[in-house]
């Protein structure tokens, strides 16, 4: 496999959760959310290694077209020639569940009215909603 | 001795009991089969993170230098002196003696913990530990505590341990095993990293039925902090399956259809095991003390996650495996009656015989 695309200037995308291997796929170039933003990863990369946050992975170009996903906490790796991510939570854009996510997002709100002075829990709180908010935008398919 | 209507009616009631086994035996065959690739297809992940941290701890100094102090609280090492055990059995019987055995496994650790003088919490998942478990133990109790300050403005909380005995039940999860899923095992392993990095307990130990393939599992008893080896299993008690119990579930597997050997590496998880261990220096976007502290965390759900995948599928082999030796069980009672059943019919007809001889003789 890696010899066939390994002048094609394409890059081998793997999006993997704790249940399974959610993609394998080709892009031209893939987007991806970090936990300091988003950033854009093209064949040809220089390695790095990121934390995920909440928001969404684009896979442009490539054989299977545009794709998009929600992804929320992990890890992504990038290489030349091949990105892998790796999840805790990954939707298709369809499978988000709006009212669950404003449940989420009321959740992470009150945690963070209970946070008090503890800086670990604030940032738990935060976490939630962020997720919870990315995940509406993902499923409105308004996600900046 | 029985009559010939009693006995046909007892081997229509074993041959009712002999179809329902089957079913079970088929059902839990198609749930093992499930579980199984459920089991395979979280290797994956469970690799890469293994891997993405022991990537980290090479480049970031775990040491603080001037101290010698190991930085990360999951891998601090204390003196023992709280346990807690994760036991995780089935939900439901009907499973030979999948849930006794890890049960007893269970009473064999905290046995020994408590004749060390060492204090234990259980954590039982799956109904079947619970059961036991809170009928032998009493529940922790926990005080939360709410400080207000500045007005108001600001609260502190604090959750406080008040132990009465010292052998107690501190949580439990009757519905993890319904579906397993990692919101929920998340949730769990930030509650006993929590309670760890807080020093309630002092190292946690997980009891399972481990699962290679059917006829290769044990009962082990792992240590799950701290974390002494990032990626490897530490097993400090295991229980092999005896000889017999091995031909048993090679019998049941192959009536079912079910490949004993362990599963081949997929092309996927072999190159699992090739991430974040390029020979390149990665640029790192974050801080690898910061990745890593995030890190930790998912480390621990990620090996429970995968401790109760296993037990599911063993728990399902052992239903496969017990339904089956019912099935043949029910099939030689089945014979055996039948052939009492024969014989009283010939005794019957033989009587008959000599009393009609007889009769004639006597005209």
């Amino acid at each position: 496999m890696a010899e066939n695309t390994s002048n094609s200037g394409l890059l081998m995308v793997r999006l993997v959760t704790p249940d399974r291997v959610l993609l394998d796929a080709t892009a031209e170039a893939v987007e991806l959310p970090s936990r300091s933003g988003y950033l854009e990863a093209l064949y040809g990369a220089a390695p790095l290694l990121a934390e995920l946050g909440a928001g969404e992975v684009r896979l442009h170009g490539g054989t299977s077209g545009d794709q998009k996903f929600f992804v929320a906490w992990g890890f992504v790796e990038v290489l030349p020639e091949r990105v892998t991510i790796l999840a805790e939570t990954a939707l298709h854009p369809n499978e988000i569940n709006v009212a669950e996510a404003q449940t989420e997002l009321q959740e992470g709100e009150k945690l963070w009215q209970e946070a008090g002075d503890d800086g670990e829990k604030y940032d738990e709180a935060n976490a939630v909603t962020r997720q919870a908010e990315e995940k509406i935008a993902s499923a409105e398919g308004k996600s900046t | 001795m029985a009559n010939v209507l009693d006995l046909r009616r007892r081997i229509r009631s074993v041959k009712n009991t002999r179809q329902i086994t089957k079913a079970m035996k088929m059902v839990s065959a198609a749930k093992l089969r499930r579980a199984q690739e459920r089991a395979m297809q979280a290797r994956p992940y469970a690799q890469m993170l293994t891997n993405v941290l022991e990537s980290l701890v090479r480049r970031s100094d775990l040491f603080n230098d001037e101290t010698g102090d190991v930085m990360h609280p999951l891998l601090v090492e204390r003196e023992e002196k709280n346990v807690l055990v994760v036991v995780v059995a089935g939900d439901k019987g009907f499973a030979g003696a999948f849930n006794s055995n890890i049960v007893k496994a269970a009473q064999n650790f905290i046995d020994s913990r408590r004749a060390a003088g060492q204090n234990v919490d259980v954590e039982p998942v799956g109904r079947k530990a619970r059961d036991t478990f809170r009928k032998r133990y009493p529940a922790a109790v926990y005080e939360k505590t709410e400080e207000h300050y500045d007005n108001d403005l600001s609260t502190h909380f604090e959750t406080l341990r008040h132990r009465a005995s010292p052998i107690e039940v501190t949580g439990d999860h009757p519905t993890m095993l319904l579906k397993i899923q990692i919101d929920d095992v998340s949730d769990m392993a930030r509650d006993i990293v929590e309670r760890y990095t807080r020093s309630e307990i002092d190292s946690v130990y997980l009891v399972y039925n481990e699962f290679k393939s059917v006829i290769a599992q044990r009962v082990v008893v792992e240590k799950l902090l701290p974390i002494r080896k990032l990626g490897s299993h530490e097993i400090t008690a295991a229980e092999e399956m005896s000889e017999e119990q091995r031909e048993a579930a090679a019998h049941a597997a192959k009536t079912a259809g079910i490949s004993v050997n362990v599963p081949e590496e997929t092309v996927v998880e072999a190159e699992a095991k090739k991430f974040g261990t390029a020979e390149v220096d990665y640029i790192f976007d974050q801080e690898p003390e910061r990745l890593f502290r995030h890190l930790m965390p998912r480390y621990v759900t990620t090996q429970i996650f995968h401790a109760l995948l296993e037990s599911a599928a063993a728990e399902h082999a052992a239903r496969m495996t017990a339904m089956d030796s019912a099935t043949n069980n029910a099939g030689d009672m089945i014979d055996a009656l039948s052939l009492t059943m024969n014989r009283v019919r010939q005794a019957a007809i033989t009587k008959e015989i000599i009393e009609i001889v007889s009769g004639a003789a006597a005209l």
